[in-house]
């Protein structure tokens, strides 16, 4: 079966904390894991006496077994995924965050018209 | 029939008649400031309530006092020890005057409106304790007392043989392995080492600069291993600059998770355990300054 890297939610109402697991796929979201292997806390927090306006987030994370679990095969959500990628664990997914255009045509090429179909 | 009027309780009529009586004095402030308790049933100075005399109001800092300890600790640099040792006042409360002087201060600068008022009026009807610079002042409040500790709050039946000394050091060990001795663990152990000089004949001026230099480096050491702790934690963690946030990342290892998975340090939400954050009982403000 899959083995995945995901996040649990714990937390409260309006208080989400995650635990960042491995677990097989298709179990429930908080059912017992295979391992914890970090959290992720989603709010972001001013550091103390900072009245900068800069937020930051916490996430602790064994980075040991996160290398190793990937080395076996399991693959992480698109969220941890992202977390992963910006500690070098994961190649980032999303590179080019630019919404997509298409390439120009050549200028010999005409484009096709609506009103020379049949 | 006729309506009938209502008649006052015997006890409303007693308040009312206090209220006209003795009550009258209470009416106003004391012209020359300073509390006004009830002096009724024998309760002595200081006792705001006549049916629980248990309960004294003690002294706080007037403004001059307060002032007095932010300008020793900010402006002469004198340590938090030796400005508690030298007025009598707790090495905690020392420390929260100079923080609240400097919140402030801080608000001053900023042209922040005080409730300067509020304040004069919460002074006015409280006693209170004010120092004169340069002079032995009499001490607020026991500096040197000694936290409770759970480990010697059993009751111990340990015998010793006469012959041999018995010392504090014993004592603690006696109760916890690892537990320091009632001499170590006061605010100030350095108080103590200055009435041993004393007592080995050592002049009043020499004992008082050893005790402020031993103060300085105590509060020299703190701050080293403060420091030390912080560069630790700053080694520990990647930090990833979004545009939006900076994301921390601190290594754990999530493998000191004991033998059944529930250690009291493991990383993350435990498993099958409740999660005690809202238990009835506990602390739920912060407890330190960070």
């Amino acid at each position: 079966m899959t083995i995945k890297i995901r996040l649990a939610r714990f937390g409260r109402r309006n208080a989400p904390f995650y635990n960042i697991v491995v677990a097989h796929a298709r179990t429930a979201r908080n059912s017992k894991p295979l391992e914890v292997i970090g959290t992720y806390d989603p709010i972001p927090k001013a550091d103390p006496y900072d009245d900068s306006g800069r937020l930051h987030k916490d996430i602790k994370l064994d980075t040991l077994r996160a290398k190793y679990w990937i080395g076996v095969g399991a693959q992480p959500t698109d969220t941890m995924w992202r977390l992963l990628s910006m500690v070098g664990i994961m190649e980032p997914k999303y590179r080019n965050q630019q919404p997509r255009t298409a390439p120009q045509l050549p200028a010999d090429i005409k484009k096709p018209e609506a009103s020379s179909s049949a | 029939m006729p309506p009938r009027i209502p008649t006052k309780s015997s006890a409303s009529s007693a308040s009312a008649l206090w209220t006209r009586t003795i009550g009258a004095n209470y009416r106003q402030p004391k012209p020359e400031g300073g509390p006004n308790y009830l002096q009724a049933f024998g309760a002595g100075p200081n006792k705001p309530f006549p049916l629980n005399p248990q309960f004294r109001s003690e002294r706080v800092l007037d403004e001059q006092a307060r002032e007095l300890i932010w300008e020793k600790v900010m402006r002469r640099g004198e340590t938090l020890k030796a400005v508690s040792a030298e007025l009598g006042v707790d090495l905690t409360r020392v420390a929260a005057v100079v923080r609240l002087k400097e919140v402030e201060k801080d608000w001053i600068s900023k042209g922040k409106k005080l409730a300067t008022p509020y304040s004069k009026a919460v002074l006015g009807m409280l006693p209170t304790k004010s120092f004169r610079p340069g002079v032995q002042n009499q001490p607020l409040e026991p500096i040197n007392e000694l936290h409770i500790h759970t480990a010697t709050q059993k009751q111990l039946f340990w015998p010793t043989a006469e012959s041999r000394q018995f010392t504090r050091e014993d004592a603690a060990k006696a109760f916890h392995a690892k537990m320091l001795s009632a001499d170590k663990r006061v605010p100030h152990p350095e108080l103590i080492q200055m009435e041993k000089d004393l007592l080995k004949g050592m002049s009043p001026d020499e004992a008082r600069a050893r005790f402020i230099k031993a103060a300085e480096q105590s509060e020299r050491k703190a701050a080293e291993k403060q420091q030390r702790k912080a560069m630790a934690e700053e080694q520990a963690t990647k930090k990833v600059n979004t545009p939006r946030f900076e994301f921390r990342f601190k290594e754990v290892d999530s493998e000191l998770v004991g033998k059944d998975g529930r250690a009291p340090n493991v990383v993350g939400w435990k498993y099958g355990m409740p999660h005690y954050d809202r238990k009835k009982g506990l602390v739920k403000i912060p407890t330190s300054v960070p």
